[in-house]
């Protein structure tokens, strides 16, 4: 009898997890679609917050799509798929996270009732291939070049760009303020391809139009020691000596010993190390810098010795500042204080140290060589400016983008609506199951337009056929409607200056279209059990994961 | 929180530890939020005024704050509920900016989110309120503006900076001698202050603290004071016309920073090495004598037998002074601080008119006043008070009126106190909100009714009518056009603020409104809360 039983072939280790077929494909559609409503509600202007703890108890505020879903700390493994992509299109055009996630979630939930109808998911992913290769060509061909404007010209372009990112943020109530200081300020590194010559400064205190631009670096004051205050605070076309050397009294080499035979040569020792640091000292004075800043400590011999003699120091100046500043005044950063001559010295117009808010800055405008500039952010709340931050970082690379691309295309909805209707009418085109799959891409695109109302509260059918029927017009002219999100209906909105980067556009398609495609051709998740030596140390982390294998077990991690 | 199920109605396992995470999303989300925020201005309101109560704070390890300053209270409680946490930072960045006002910038915000929480019950969108309150707040910002007056001062007449001083004071537990506190305050600022480059480092300003006495006896002190005695009993109490040595090097024998040893295997060596170390006091003392000082202030000690040659050769020094008060001292007397003996020379030295020792009642305390000196820009406030909490509070009215003339020299203008700022802006606003069309009308209304809570809340506190004296108020500016009728909180008989001498800075004003919009913008625009369980 036992010769007739088959005996079980294990193939996998045991506990591990496996799910398979139309099951598995239709639930990792839920789970995408229950992330990406999630953030759904923080699209446009008219979108929400969210306010989120993590475990360490430090709380974000924040409307920007990735940072949303990197806090959100997702584990499932298709779900996981959009945060890539969010992160992915932050890292690339930096704007345009939210909606990369909301067009994938929205490609699936089309795709979900032909899997069910039992459709082959590769029939599915060729189509959407096709139709995302068609909508790029389409934005391309409907971009407007910006390229070959006047600097006045371009400048106020790129203006409305970021105004159009910004508006969707916490500081939108003042986005033309911004706007025009995030023009000016990557204007002023050029083509340079160092964001981190822009510095973003956060001051507790005051309102956010206190917010200022300085066209070269400001730093906090740095620790100082006593005699600072002696230091002159205003300069006028200073020379800058920037130094990576300590300027203190110290043993030389650590492991060194001296022995003396002699008390009477005690003095000279003492003399000796004196002499070293006084020299050092003299040197900077010598060059003819009157400011000095080190990325490390000057002690307060240091200082007293440069009050005494009317020059400024900083010592401890963080490692990217004093690259700013040595980028902003064409100094360069010495190691040494022998040989310091004229070139190495930088300068500027003005350098003055001012009050902000709670604290002093060091503030060098008016630099030679422009290439820096620094924002110095000010808000009511430490989370209001972090997410001003957030949203300056948005706008500044959208406004690189444009500069680099120098195409935009309407926002508001416009542009998906434009294309939407293109594929649809291509769609009809074509012969066999394809139309059908093509037609829902299109369907797709409209969740753009329609999140935007649904979030301001407007009837989101109602301004969809709107649309529909303004640009399914023959002559074209309805191209650039979108909706109007101050009164509830549609408007131009080229015309309205409601502006993005293409390219924002573009990558967005192409990355939620990439990430829908990953997840219809999976048909099968393998989940491995955790190793034990792993599960000790993620314990709390395990906790309710495996679907009942490890639930219950009652650790708390705080 | 579970985001999605599966067909078979098990839950996704999306986030981690979804189990144990909370969400609270749409118009909950905003209620919760609200009435957090809400129950934080509670508690400030009855602090606003000058009928304003205290609040007594006890901080986990029992140490007792007693006080009615906004940013104190919201520090010392706190606050775990983020949206609290918002108030906090609201009222202390109101604080940074502006030092004064930070009790009624909670208590704003927390009147706007009432409003906005009717609002939100009638179905309007929370980002269209919001937009519609930053519209009040600029209509308001801009009218204040225009009703500003602006203050005439110079360093001779100093008597407009005093009265807004005062205002400030008058709220808090100091102002029975409000008048010789805030002269004190405004003279203090003008010694230090830039009034070309309109700068007023605060740093310059010195407030000590010291218990016994009384409270009028504060005093302003064109030097410094120095929680210090002299090192030696026997020195001089008082030197005139001294020159003082500020040292940063201690009076012993140099040591290097390498590591050393001295080989000794004679007697002879030992003999030499001593008289050597001797010398070496012997030098530096004959070195501070060359020079001509009269007084040596040494950040570090010395020991007895440099304190007994010190003695000996009629040198008074003070020992371990600290660095920021060593600092202080080198910018008051026109002295350099110099970190070696050798480095000495007459024209280092730091000169003041007089060095005296005070002791204080009964106590051994001894303190050094360093006075008329060559340069008083840098100055000293001496708290005299009952009792450490009293010193405490008297320390941050001080501050805050400092805060006031500083705000003044970088701009002069002024608005009415006594609420009358609020209610002309209320009525402004109230004008403006019809020319709005859309939902934002509503907001720009629930904006001026709010403006109305700050006046309701110094009636409130005063015990006064709040409704009929705000009434009164109205239709008293309404008729007469004028911007200055306030609430009569000290029932002087007049509510018209120029004769009262209530005047607040129109930049504190402004800030007050920016800042509430701002942060109740924030608030309003969250739906969506992500939590772990257990808050």
């Amino acid at each position: 009898m036992s010769t007739m039983m088959q005996p079980q072939i294990i193939l996998l280790k045991e506990g591990t997890d496996t799910s398979q077929g139309k099951a598995q494909l239709v639930s990792n559609i839920n789970a995408c679609g229950a992330v990406a409503d999630v953030v759904r509600t923080t699209l446009g202007p008219r979108g929400m917050d969210k306010l989120i703890h993590d475990d360490k108890g430090n709380t974000t505020i924040s409307n920007d799509g990735a940072t949303i879903m990197k806090l959100l700390d997702i584990v499932h493994p298709a779900a996981k798929i959009l945060v890539d992509i969010a992160k992915s299109q932050d890292s690339e055009v930096g704007d345009g996270t939210t909606t990369v996630v909301l067009l994938a979630g929205e490609f699936l939930k089309e795709a979900k009732p032909f899997i069910e109808d039992g459709v082959h998911p590769q029939n599915l992913i060729r189509s959407y291939r096709t139709a995302s290769y068609l909508a790029i060509e389409k934005i391309k061909e409907l971009a407007v070049s910006i390229e070959g404007k006047s600097l006045d010209e371009k400048r106020s372009l790129l203006a409305k760009c970021a105004a159009t990112t910004l508006s969707s943020k916490l500081i939108g109530g003042e986005k033309e303020f911004f706007a025009s200081m995030v023009v000016d300020s990557v204007l002023a590194i050029g083509n340079d391809d160092r964001l981190n010559m822009i510095g973003i400064k956060k001051v507790p205190g005051g309102t956010m139009r206190d917010s200022f631009l300085v066209n070269g670096v400001a730093f906090k004051k740095t620790f100082s020691y006593a005699g600072f205050e002696q230091q002159p605070k205003k300069f006028e076309n200073p020379e800058i000596l920037l130094l990576n050397i300590e300027l203190e009294l110290k043993s030389e080499k650590e492991n060194a010993e001296i022995r003396l035979s002699d008390p009477l040569q005690y003095q000279s020792i003492v003399d000796a190390e004196w002499n070293i640091i006084y020299d050092k000292l003299d040197k900077c004075v010598k060059s003819g810098a009157k400011i000095v800043l080190s990325r490390l400590a000057i002690g307060d011999l240091g200082t007293q010795y440069f009050a005494d003699r009317d020059i400024f120091c900083a010592g401890r100046v963080a490692e990217e500042d004093l690259q700013r500043v040595a980028a902003a005044t064409g100094g360069t950063v010495q190691t040494s204080v022998n040989n310091v001559i004229d070139e190495v010295l930088g300068t500027c117009e003005i350098f003055e140290e001012k009050q902000v808010g709670n604290e002093r800055f060091n503030i060098f405008s008016g630099c030679p060589s422009g290439q820096t500039a620094t924002i110095v952010l000010r808000g009511g709340a430490d989370q209001f400016i972090e997410e001003a931050e957030r949203s300056l970082h948005d706008a500044i690379m959208i406004v690189r983008r444009a500069m680099k691309n120098s195409t935009v295309v309407a926002g508001g909805g416009a542009i998906d609506m434009e294309i939407s209707r293109y594929l649809r009418q291509h769609s009809r085109t074509i012969a066999g199951k394809s139309q059908l799959f093509i037609n829902s891409y299109a369907k797709a695109l409209e969740v753009i337009p329609r999140q935007l109302c649904d979030n301001a509260g407007f009837d989101a059918t109602d301004v969809l056929n709107n649309l529909r029927q303004k640009h399914a017009l023959t002559s074209g002219e309805g191209a650039l409607y979108g909706v109007d999100i101050n009164t509830g209906g549609i408007a131009d909105s080229y015309a309205n200056f409601v502006w993005e980067p293409a390219v924002v556009k573009i990558n967005a398609i192409n990355a939620a279209t990439e990430a829908a495609c990953l997840i219809l051709s999976v048909d099968e998740t393998v989940k491995n059990p955790k190793s034990e030596s792993a599960q000790g140390e993620a314990a709390a982390g395990a906790m309710g994961r495996g679907r009942g294998g490890g639930r219950g077990r009652g650790m708390r991690r705080r | 929180m579970a985001l999605a199920f599966d067909e078979y109605g098990r839950p996704f396992i999306i986030l981690r530890e979804q189990d144990q995470k909370s969400r609270l999303r749409g118009i909950d989300a905003q209620k919760s939020n609200i009435s957090a925020a809400k129950a934080v201005a509670r508690i400030l309101r009855t602090s606003l005024g000058p009928k304003g109560m205290d609040k007594m704070l006890q901080s986990p390890d029992g140490e007792i704050t007693i006080t009615n300053d906004g940013a104190t209270i919201l520090e010392q409680m706190d606050v775990d509920n983020q949206i609290g946490k918002l108030m906090v930072e609201l009222s202390r960045s109101q604080d940074y900016e502006i030092g004064d006002g930070t009790t009624g910038v909670v208590v704003m915000a927390g009147a706007l989110l009432e409003q906005a929480e009717r609002l939100l019950e009638r179905g309007i969108h929370p980002i269209r309120i919001a937009e519609g309150f930053e519209m009040a707040s600029k209509i308001a910002v801009e009218h204040l503006e225009s009703v500003s007056n602006k203050f005439e001062f110079s360093a001779s007449n100093i008597e407009p900076l005093v009265q807004t001083c005062m205002t400030t004071l008058s709220s808090k537990i100091v102002n029975r001698c409000k008048r010789d506190l805030a002269e004190i305050a405004v003279k203090a600022v003008m010694a230090v202050a830039d009034l070309d480059r309109k700068d007023v480092n605060l740093d310059l300003i010195k407030v000590e603290g010291k218990v016994g006495g009384k409270l009028e006896d504060t005093e302003l002190i064109y030097g410094i004071l120095v929680d210090k005695d002299m090192s030696h009993p026997q020195m001089p109490k008082q030197i005139v016309d001294a020159n003082i040595a500020i040292l940063t090097c201690p009076f012993e024998p140099p040591k290097p920073k390498t590591k050393h040893k001295v080989d000794i295997d004679t007697v002879e060596k030992f003999q030499t090495l001593r008289q050597q170390e001797q010398k070496y006091f012997d030098d530096m003392v004959q070195k501070c004598k060359d020079v001509g000082a009269t007084l040596v202030i040494c950040q570090w000690g010395f020991d007895d037998e440099a304190n007994h040659l010190l003695m000996h050769r009629n040198l008074p020094a003070v020992r371990w002074v600290g660095g920021v008060e060593l600092e202080l001292i080198a910018i008051a007397t026109g002295g350099r601080i110099v970190p070696r003996f050798q480095e000495l020379t007459p024209e280092k030295l730091g000169k003041a008119g007089l060095v005296r020792e005070k002791s204080f009642g009964t106590t051994k305390d001894r303190m050094l006043y360093i006075e008329h000196c060559a340069n008083s820009k840098a100055v000293t406030i001496f708290i005299r008070g009952g009792n450490k909490m009293m010193i405490e509070e008297t320390k941050r009215s001080i501050h805050d009126a400092l805060c006031v003339a500083r705000n003044l020299i970088r701009n002069n203008s002024i608005v009415y106190g006594g609420g009358s700022a609020e209610i002309s802006c209320s009525l402004a606003v109230e004008a403006a909100a019809d020319k709005y069309p859309g939902v934002e009308q509503y907001a720009i209304r629930a904006f001026a009714d709010a403006l109305d809570s700050v006046p309701m809340a110094l009636a409130e506190n005063s015990g006064l009518q709040p409704i009929e004296t705000l009434s009164a108020v109205k239709s008293q500016q309404t008729k007469d056009k004028y911007s200055w009728y306030g609430v009569d909180c000290n029932d002087v008989g007049t509510n018209d603020m120029r004769e009262q001498n209530v005047f607040e800075t129109l930049i504190g004003k402004q800030q007050q409104l920016l800042l509430a919009t701002q942060v109740v913008k924030m608030i309003l625009k969250i739906d969506d809360v992500i939590s772990p369980s257990e808050y």
